[in-house]
């Protein structure tokens, strides 16, 4: 009686961590969306400090402190979307980002460094730091999407 | 063709300079559109002068020296048609001004710049660029724009191309040379048929001011200080 039990107990458990296993994997066209939306808010925290290093709009260093806190994080959310198994989803990733799989990973490292230095100068309200630290995230985004983007 | 030679002048300046200048933007355009996200703000300053040369040069086709305009050079499919048998069959049809096809493909390049121009205006890289009419419309609408600024350009080289390999065959098959006429003004035809190309050139002032006039309606679209 108590072995039965035992069998049954091990045999749901195993059916429960086969499915939860199933559960936790996330589908392509889910982390597809996920690193357009990643993508997406980058560009939105981005485009205001961007109008700014332009003269397009007043400096304002609280705006800054925020939204380069902001890029700080997102710049570290795209990644894991770019999984094998979206390779068949439309998106505009080009094949480089499976196939020169090394190259992108220091693309996206880029990006982090270039992204936390930005967000360090901007807590510190330093706006010559700002000012200097921008170039290096603005040519992260572009390099990486040269290289990783289709047009 | 030994027979009598005249030299005679079909193009005006405004149209010459219009030609040459764009085919260097052009090649800069090119460039700039694929050389990466560093050279977006160039490519954007060229091609406020590409749309300024273009509407220019629409002005032009209606005020402009004979051979510049529209109503002389865009003729009715039966012409068309027989210029192009006697294309095809290599025997003389020397034109003072665009051939019947040539004609057509001016009107083309010119609606297909058009229109290049025009969404590029609209359009977006997704980094920190956009065109100045961008502001106006939404992120999606922007991006089909960009779409359509991206394919309409392979569909301008296609046209280029065409462009060129007919002129190459006028100079290799029918002895026309018709990029010397491009830079000269002048091109040296049969003396019968060029009886036919009385031209009346319209002044370079007038040229200048149409051209003032686009630079200021471009300037107004990317400014937009109203």
């Amino acid at each position: 009686m108590r072995t039965k039990l035992l069998v049954a107990a091990t045999a749901i458990a195993a059916l429960g961590g086969v499915s939860l296993e199933a559960l936790a994997q996330t589908k392509p066209d889910v982390l597809v969306k996920q690193r357009q939306a990643a993508m997406t808010l980058q560009g939105k925290y981005l485009g205001p400090i961007g109008a700014m290093m332009k003269g397009a709009r007043p400096y304002d260093a609280d705006v800054v402190a925020l939204n380069a806190t902001f890029l700080e994080n997102l710049a570290r959310m795209p990644w894991d979307g770019f999984d094998a198994s979206t390779k068949g989803e439309k998106s505009k990733a080009k094949p480089e980002v499976f196939s020169d799989a090394a190259k992108f990973k220091a693309a996206a490292e880029q990006l982090e460094a270039a992204t936390a230095k930005l967000g360090a100068e901007a807590r510190a309200k330093n706006e010559a730091g700002v000012r200097a630290s921008f170039g290096a995230v603005a040519k992260a985004c572009g390099g990486c999407h040269d290289n990783f983007r289709e047009k | 063709m030994e027979a009598r030679e005249a030299h005679v002048k079909v193009w005006d300046v405004p149209v010459r300079l219009f030609h040459w200048l764009l085919v260097l933007l052009f090649a800069f355009m090119f460039f700039s559109g694929k050389a990466g996200s560093e050279w977006i703000a160039w490519h954007m300053r060229a091609g406020y002068a590409v749309l300024a040369l273009v509407l220019f040069r629409v002005m032009w086709g209606f005020a402009g020296s004979t051979h510049a305009r529209f109503s002389s050079f865009l003729s009715g499919p039966a012409t068309c048609l027989g210029f192009a048998k006697k294309l095809f069959a290599r025997s003389p049809a020397p034109y003072a001004g665009h051939n019947p096809l040539g004609g057509w493909m001016v009107l083309v390049l010119l609606l297909g710049l058009l229109l290049q121009t025009s969404t590029g205006l609209f359009a977006n890289d997704d980094l920190l660029n956009e065109g100045p009419l961008a502001a106006l419309v939404s992120k999606a609408t922007s991006d089909r724009i960009t779409s359509v600024h991206v394919w309409n350009f392979n569909l301008l080289l296609l046209l280029v191309g065409l462009h060129i390999s007919a002129v190459l065959y006028h100079a290799g098959f029918m002895k026309e040379n018709l990029i010397g006429a491009m830079f000269t003004g002048v091109k040296h035809m049969p003396a019968d048929a060029a009886g036919s190309a009385a031209t009346r050139f319209a002044s370079p002032w007038l040229a200048l001011a149409l051209l003032c006039v686009a630079a200021l309606a471009v300037y107004l679209i990317v400014q937009r200080p109203f």
